[in-house]
């Protein structure tokens, strides 16, 4: 049976696009983390840019990273 | 150089099916932990350790058939664990991405046997004719273009079925941009209003197709059928739509490019596009 991932999830807005295919996240409680894009994201060809809204899942080991596994349309 | 279009091996045995499945692997890992990768679906695996999800796996098939993977975990040791597992469950050649610029995701799938086969640029295309250049282009004598929403559906379709085919008979999707890949017979075409047409002596000739995202258009597909190449018909429909776009306020377009496609990264590149980015394409045979 499936289990659910047991990290944290939060919405975020990109602020910035870094040179090594990371992002700069202002999450919604105003946290900033350094997230890099999720591989099924990545396979899907999703494009991230600035200003994206996004769903970032956060690093168990480290909570100032993250990995965006969602970009909204809006 | 093109990379050779694989064809499907009918003769290996599926094993992309539940059914042969690794259900359930388990085996210490490196450090001693006890990590357990599962199949839980026909595209996804799930490694899980001390009963918490430490990472997954996924699966995708193309329209031309070819099977990406994609492994999102945060410690390498789990990355090469589900990696293997798909590996063990999946019928090869399996694809996937990377940035290049991720060069940790690419030396992880570099580790599990997969390598390098092709890159695509990413390209930021300027829309401004005083930075293009494109201004004065003209479509070649004969040759009209039809903005967007004005071409006839069925030809269109024609047109765009007459293109797909002679790539199949020359380069093969394999070597384009993931954008651009064949769709299934009888959807061709599938919003007319976003193509910009050629139009010659009563038939269509080239197209391009922008993507109008609200963010930054994307041009998806710009091709001109064979026997009418080398007469800067492509350099008119871009011409048109980055025409069109500026005068609707967007500064930039976005464009992949596959990097062994040198009649298109000249054209972008002439019109000063500048590379923003590339993506890699690792196969494992």
């Amino acid at each position: 049976m499936a289990k659910t991932a047991d990290g944290i999830e939060v919405e975020g807005t990109v602020t910035e696009c870094l040179r090594n295919a990371t992002f700069r996240v202002e999450l919604s409680n105003g946290h900033i983390v350094l997230a890099h894009i999720s591989g099924k994201v990545r396979k899907n060809h999703i494009k991230i840019l600035p200003h994206d809204r996004v769903l970032v899942e956060l690093s168990p080991y480290d909570l100032t990273r993250g990995r965006i596994r969602y970009r909204y349309r809006s | 150089m093109n990379v050779s279009h694989p064809a499907p091996d009918h003769s290996a045995p599926d094993r992309s099916t539940p059914g042969h499945s690794t259900p359930g692997l388990s085996t210490p890992a490196a450090d001693g932990r006890a990590l357990v990768v599962t199949r839980i679906s026909d595209t996804q695996w799930q490694a899980v350790e001390d009963d918490r999800v430490v990472g997954s796996g996924d699966t995708s098939r193309r329209p031309d058939g070819r099977l990406f993977v994609s492994v999102d975990a945060w410690q390498g040791p789990v990355f090469d664990r589900i990696a293997r597992t798909m590996l063990t469950d999946l019928p090869e050649p399996l694809h996937t991405v990377t940035d290049e610029a991720d060069q940790e995701a690419t030396a992880a799938w570099q580790r599990v046997g997969f390598a390098v086969v092709r890159r695509e640029w990413g390209y930021t295309v300027p829309t401004d004719p005083r930075t293009t250049g494109l201004g004065p282009v003209r479509p070649p004598a004969g040759v009209t273009v039809l903005a967007p929403g004005e071409a006839r559906e069925e030809p269109l379709r024609d047109l765009d079925r007459a293109i797909h085919r002679e790539v199949e008979a020359g380069a093969g999707w394999s070597a384009m941009p993931a954008q651009i890949l064949p769709r299934p017979a009888g959807t061709t075409v599938v919003h007319p209003v976003k193509y910009t047409v050629a139009h010659e002596d009563g038939r269509y000739v080239g197209l391009l197709r922008t993507a109008p995202l609200p963010r930054r258009p994307r041009i998806g597909l710009l091709a001109v059928r064979a026997d009418h190449q080398r007469r800067g018909i492509a350099r008119a429909l871009l011409a048109h739509a980055l025409d069109s776009l500026h005068r609707d306020g967007v500064t930039t377009a976005w464009a992949e490019v596959a990097e062994t496609n040198a009649a298109a990264t000249a054209l972008f590149e002439g019109i000063g596009a500048c590379r923003a980015g590339s993506t890699l394409e690792l196969v494992r045979h």
